[in-house]
């Protein structure tokens, strides 16, 4: 009789008001668009958001004001809107604005890129890099570096290289881009093709040129200027619309084939659609910065970690990969040892310690 | 049931070839190799003729062609050392770790190594070729090592903590080969030569220093040969076959690693050779390791030879380095590979 009662006040308790049954489940908000569509947000998630945005800002505010040419905070909204010292102006407009900028975007593009790529994958160690776009994108800009220096913009050549590397996948798979186990074998073929003839005109040319090939190659956010910004910008409000279209299907095809299908995502359609956004939001970050590396592999892991979903989220990644990349912009322009070098090399440092916390979880599992 | 005997002798018989089969093929490889070593003594920006080179071996030659044949030794005995190493050290990678995709560069090996070549011309100057691969050669080693010790730490951990042991040690040490080497030119320099991978402009001196290495990772090789047929079969069955796959794992490991550090240190990280040729090897003898190995050593110097004649010959008189070279070889015949492997997903 007890029992009953208790069971019955339970299921009340579960079930408060009739409508809550199709409503959201609790911490959940939903944002709608008429009957067009409607987005589901956690309120964990906004939370994190809004943390790691308030990071960013933090960040560049830092990345403006240090330093001999810093502006004062107090004069950045006056210089906001156009007037201010010309100093401050040509460093916030011509140094250090343009600068930030296209770090920003490409640390959103590039953790947009290695969510999608992640998720339709499956592989958490998954990102655009191994199946061959920044060894593709390395190789041409060598070659653009080889033919002839000034001639053909790197960054043209970095972004004809990875289009070619991405098509060879493409091809050679004899699937398209559809089965992701074999795009990562034929990514491994064709990165090794262009990373021994990278290795090659690196070796060929003379040591100036070199050089400045090689700081490319890892990944550099030096002088760069508005038509950067435009173009890594343009890329990531280009694919905003199928983005925000592809999160749902995306989240869904987690579950596996059969049951993304049953629910109504076409399990291969957003596959492809995904890894094809994933190439494009890549191609265009290399073109403005050349191959950084583990962004794309990392800032996906630390935006499911601190979001604690199980799902992929796009938007805390792309503020991952923006934190990531602003900061380690920082770090390059600051720190008394890492002064001069590119940011990749930042990047890469923080990957390998992303993949020894890998290592030292593995160990914890082990001996538990 | 008849049709499960014939797929199950189907694949039987294809893994094990008959005796004459074998021995033929043996035979067949043997020929290859010493046919490439001939043609690594032949070829070259100044091309000799097979009298000539027999001239020289034999003392009675020209002098002037007796010095051209002479100053291509060191690089064809080497080119057979690497070549051999690293099929070695990919069979028995792919083996232990039962990833048809392992490559002995995988425990950080080619990083290790690409350290020592920056810090120590970062430290002491500019080297010779030589210099450089005496530096490479520990880096390498310690290297190999250190993924080795992390990733077995705490006992039985199976491959995955391996290999990310390995990705840790390749992306801190590339991170650190990379800042080095742009900051200052001459650690710039030695780097990007030794990274592309060549047999050129390396002595006999090279030979010597590697040789100890290499030797004592084949000496390890052989012991574990016998063990790894069973490991193929899973750890269960392996250790029912009474096995100590600890060993078997352990020495083949620590053997892949002896041979890659060996061979990267004298010639520079080459692709595809150590992935490449154990397929190659299981296509023409099956999956028994105590034929992968001796059929890997044939194979492997004599892809690695051809490769360098082919580089030699192709921009005469300027040449391509062997590791530009095998791996436009190997790319193309894996992109193909996957292509046919239509009905699996």
């Amino acid at each position: 009789m007890s029992r009953q009662t208790t069971l019955a006040s339970r299921t009340q308790q579960a079930q408060p008001a009739p409508e809550a049954e199709y409503g959201p489940p609790p911490g959940v908000l939903v944002l709608r668009l008429g009957r067009v569509g409607a987005l589901p947000i956690r309120h964990r998630s906004l939370t994190v958001w809004l943390l790691i945005t308030a990071a960013v800002l933090g960040a560049s505010a830092v990345t403006l004001t240090i330093g001999d040419l810093g502006i004062s905070l107090t004069q950045l909204p006056s210089l906001l809107t156009g007037g201010g010292e010309a100093t401050d102006r040509f460093v916030l407009s011509r140094l250090r604005g343009p600068r930030l900028l296209v770090g920003v975007g490409v640390g959103a593009a590039l953790g947009v890129a290695g969510a999608l790529f992640q998720a339709v994958t499956r592989n958490p160690l998954g990102s655009p890099d191994v199946i061959g776009l920044g060894a593709g994108a390395g190789a041409g800009a060598s070659v653009a570096a080889l033919i002839a220096p000034g001639a053909v913009p790197v960054p043209l050549g970095a972004l004809l290289g990875a289009g070619i590397a991405i098509g060879l996948v493409t091809l050679s798979t004899g699937t398209g881009l559809r089965h992701p186990g074999r795009i990562i074998v034929a990514g491994i073929g064709v990165s090794a093709m262009a990373q021994a003839f990278t290795h090659f005109v690196v070796a060929f040319i003379a040591r100036d040129e070199a050089t400045s090939l090689a700081t490319y190659l890892n990944g550099s956010l030096t002088a760069r200027d508005w038509g950067h910004a435009g173009i890594i910008w343009g890329a990531l409000l280009f694919c905003l619309p199928v983005l925000l279209y592809l999160a749902g299907p995306v989240r869904l095809g987690e579950m596996g084939d059969e049951t993304s299908q049953t629910l109504g995502a076409p399990a291969r359609t957003t596959r492809t659609v995904a890894v094809l956004m994933s190439v494009l939001l890549s191609a265009a970050a290399v073109s403005v910065a050349g191959p950084i590396s583990f962004v794309a592999l990392t800032a996906p892991q630390i935006a499911r970690r601190m979001a604690g979903a199980g799902g992929p989220s796009l938007v805390l990644s792309a503020a991952v990969g923006a934190l990531l990349i602003v900061c380690a912009d920082l770090v390059v322009q600051r720190v008394p040892l890492g002064e001069g070098l590119p940011v990749g090399i930042v990047t890469m440092a923080l990957g390998g310690i992303y993949l020894g916390h890998l290592l030292i979880r593995e160990w914890r599992k082990g001996t538990l | 049931m008849a049709t499960q005997t014939t797929a199950a002798t189907g694949p039987d018989r294809r893994t094990r070839p008959g005796g004459v089969r074998v021995a033929l093929m043996f035979g067949l490889a043997a020929a290859a190799l010493a046919g490439a070593a001939v043609l690594s003594l032949v070829m070259g920006s100044r091309i000799t003729t097979p009298a000539d080179v027999i001239g020289a071996l034999t003392g009675t030659g020209e002098e002037f062609t007796t010095t051209v044949v002479e100053s291509r030794y060191p690089r064809t005995v080497l080119g057979i050392m690497a070549g051999a190493s690293l099929a070695l050290a990919g069979t028995l990678m792919q083996g232990i770790t039962r990833n048809p995709l392992a490559d002995p560069g995988l425990l950080g090996v080619n990083a290790g190594a690409a350290a020592a070549v920056v810090t120590v011309t970062a430290v002491a100057g500019p080297t010779t070729v030589t210099g450089t691969v005496w530096a490479a050669l520990p880096g390498a080693v310690l290297a190999g090592a250190a993924a080795y010790t992390v990733g077995t730490r705490g006992g039985d951990g199976g491959m995955v903590r391996l290999i990310l042991a390995g990705a840790v040690i390749s992306a801190v040490l590339t991170a650190y080969v990379q800042a080095i080497a742009l900051s200052l030119p001459d650690s710039f320099d030695s780097y990007r030569y030794w990274v592309v991978g060549s047999l050129a402009g390396r002595s006999f001196d090279v030979f010597w220093a590697a040789l100890p290495v290499v030797g004592a990772g084949l000496v390890l090789a052989l012991c574990v040969m016998g063990g790894l047929n069973a490991m193929a079969l899973g750890r269960e069955a392996a250790v029912s076959l009474g096995v100590s796959t600890a060993w078997v794992q352990g020495g083949g490991l620590v053997a892949a690693t002896l041979l890659a550090a060996g061979a990267t240190a004298a010639v520079g990280p080459i692709a595809f050779v150590g992935l490449a040729v154990p397929h190659v090897v299981r296509a023409m003898v099956g999956v028994d390791f105590r034929l992968q190995v001796p059929f890997a050593l044939l194979v492997g110097p004599t892809l690695l030879l051809l490769s360098d004649v082919v580089g030699r010959t192709l921009l005469r008189p300027t040449e391509l380095m062997v590791g530009v070279v095998t791996a436009f070889v190997g790319a193309p015949v894996l992109l193909y590979a996957i292509r046919r492997m239509r009905s699996t997903a």
